[in-house]
């Protein structure tokens, strides 16, 4: 006689798995951190995604103002918003540099999601390209503020990554 | 997530597949050299990848692993006599060498060649390390025979064993390389299980049960980092080590054996789950050797066929008190079955297009990528995949404490590569 765990984990078994969707959208804000990966993000706000803000720290690339509390993105749109207002909006952000990229405002927008509790993940892309010394620089600004940084060789990981994560 | 095309072209890794043919640019552990013992022995069944074969040890020594049934009416040569430097089919006496070359046909006159006409497929087995490696691929590009550590160091400092899996191969290694899910399923063990207590290591995990992670791409595969906090604004990092297609190494922890695992695909719907540990500097101890043969550490009792004693006919003996008690947390006892058992709960192939994954699942998410393209440009292109290289395969996990503004790569850059006769960074 087969066990219970025996008959249930057979292959037709599990034809009869609930079929209805068992979660629902989560917000996400991708954010570009320096002018390299901006571009990128740009290119990837232009495929079909759930629900996704893709955002700036600023068009002419000025650094984020580390000593307020809050500070400014720019949508891709061209849209000023406040970096308390996206997360606010946000179930999780990722924020995406270039290796040897300026990642500075992952500070404030870090701080931001702090404070609400939002899931933050790093991307230093450009990795297989960029020199120990430039990841290292850019990782020393994501670490502190990131639950999970990955750093990839290339830029395609961040469409498959947030693909699995059904953004 | 993954779609459903893509779950098919990873889980499917029979003759023919595209990850099937990812697997057959590698040398794979097939048996372990104890199930082949002696010249003449008993041949032994085996299926990798979707493939029946029967390996056998012929009278020189020599091992063959090769097509199981007779070319004449299709019996199985598990039936056969291993006799003369050859495999003697039974039922008609037709005999087979090491490389499946038909030697006899004993209802036809010698002279006819008709012997010489007859081939099963066969492919190379070999042993390094008390395990025997077969490569499945083409033979023209067959690569250098496998460099890992725990069979390059003398037999008396290591211990491989091998468990049947009843599910696809890929939710039995994303379960090697998921982190995360140690704080929970795993709980418990650290303090109690002899091949991991004592070390300083453990209290660093027990006093900070957030770890936060960082995935790098490595030249075979991944690096994997979840750092906790040490003393002095210091991180305490372990690092796992996954080499593609399905090598995974675990971070050590004191001066216990360093330890990992590879998920073979037996077919698309079972693996075989192999379990080694080793120490590079040092013999394991009797009493090392007698808690792995018992099931301690990652390691599982298995029966005479390899399948662990706890399984799904048995609920896995499912403790339900010990559970409740608090005195296990998935009430499964073992480390290496509490992995096992809820990876067979998932059903044979899990449906990753129902999955919700998390910021945590980086790892899973970025081994998935790199098979994927790894995949693509074997099939597209033709080109060599990662792992195959023999120095992607000298690689060590490492459990060190690094300054906090230290990338591990850089930190831990020599831990993570094998040295003869160099210990492990651990903790």
């Amino acid at each position: 006689m087969f066990s219970e765990s025996a008959r249930m984990s057979s292959a037709a078994e599990l034809r009869y798995r609930v079929q209805a969707p068992n979660s629902k959208t989560r917000a996400t804000a991708i954010i570009a951190l320096d002018a390299p990966s901006e571009s990128f993000v740009r290119r990837l706000s232009r495929d079909h995604w759930n629900d996704a803000t893709f955002l700036t720290t600023d068009a002419s690339d000025t650094p984020i103002d580390l000593q307020a509390d809050d500070g400014w993105l720019t949508t891709i749109a061209d849209r000023r918003t406040r970096v308390r207002d996206v997360v606010d909006a946000a179930d999780q952000v990722i924020m995406v540099a270039a290796a040897g990229g300026r990642a500075g405002a992952a500070e404030i927008i870090g701080r931001a999601c702090s404070r609400k509790r939002v899931t933050t993940t790093a991307l230093i892309v450009g990795a297989a390209d960029a020199s120990d010394a430039d990841v290292s620089r850019t990782l020393a600004q994501l670490r502190p503020w990131s639950l999970m940084v990955v750093i990839a060789n290339s830029d395609d990981y961040v469409t498959d990554m947030m693909t699995a994560l059904r953004v | 997530m993954l779609k459903k095309e893509q779950n098919d072209l990873l889980t499917q890794t029979g003759p023919g597949t595209a990850a099937g043919r990812l697997f057959r640019s590698y040398w794979m552990p097939a048996l372990l050299a104890e199930e082949l013992p002696g010249n003449d022995c008993p041949p032994v069944r085996v299926k990798l990848l979707s493939e029946r074969l029967i390996a056998f040890r012929d009278t020189t020594g020599r091992y063959g692993l090769m097509d199981e049934f007779c070319a004449h009416r299709g019996v199985s040569l598990w039936f056969a006599r291993n006799e003369e430097c050859g495999l003697r089919c039974p039922y008609h006496g037709w005999k087979y060498d090491v490389t499946g070359q038909c030697l006899e046909v004993p209802s036809e006159p010698e002279a006819s060649g008709f012997a010489k006409k007859i081939t099963l497929k066969s492919y190379p087995l070999v042993e390094r390390g008390g395990v025997l490696w077969t490569y499945m691929g083409d033979p023209a590009t067959a690569p250098p025979l496998p460099e890992w550590e725990f069979i390059t160091v003398p037999p008396a400092q290591t211990y491989t064993s091998k468990r049947f899996q009843e599910s696809n191969w890929l939710q039995a290694m994303e379960g090697g390389i998921d982190s995360s899910h140690v704080s929970f399923l795993h709980r418990g063990d650290l303090n109690s299980d002899p091949l991991f207590k004592g070390a300083k290591g453990n209290q660093y995990n027990l006093n900070d049960a957030r770890p936060v992670f960082e995935v790098v791409e490595s030249p075979g595969g991944l690096y994997i980092g979840a750092r906790r906090n040490a003393e002095d604004g210091k991180y305490y990092w372990r690092i796992t080590q996954w080499v593609m297609p399905s090598f995974t190494m675990i971070a050590p922890r004191g001066n216990h054996s360093v330890h990992g695992h590879f998920w073979i695909p037996i077919d698309d719907e079972t693996c075989w789950a192999w379990s080694f540990d080793y120490h590079p500097v040092r013999e394991l101890t009797a009493a090392e050797r007698s808690a792995m043969r018992d099931g301690k550490g990652i390691h599982v009792r298995v029966d005479t066929a390899y399948r662990p004693l706890a399984n799904k006919d048995n609920d896995y003996l499912m403790d339900r008190a010990a559970q409740k008690a608090g005195r296990s947390f998935s009430g499964i006892e073992g480390i290496g079955m509490q992995d096992a058992s809820l990876q067979e709960s998932m059903g044979p192939i899990v449906d990753r297009t129902k999955e919700n994954l998390v910021s945590t699942d980086n790892g899973i998410i970025m081994a998935r990528h790199r098979l994927l393209k790894a995949v693509k440009a074997l099939v597209d292109k033709g080109v060599t995949p990662p792992g195959v290289d023999v120095e992607h395969q000298k690689v060590r996990s490492a459990a060190i404490v690094l300054p906090p503004d230290q990338p591990f790569k850089e930190g831990a850059r020599e831990a993570m590569i094998a040295r003869p006769s160099v210990a492990p960074a651990s903790v």
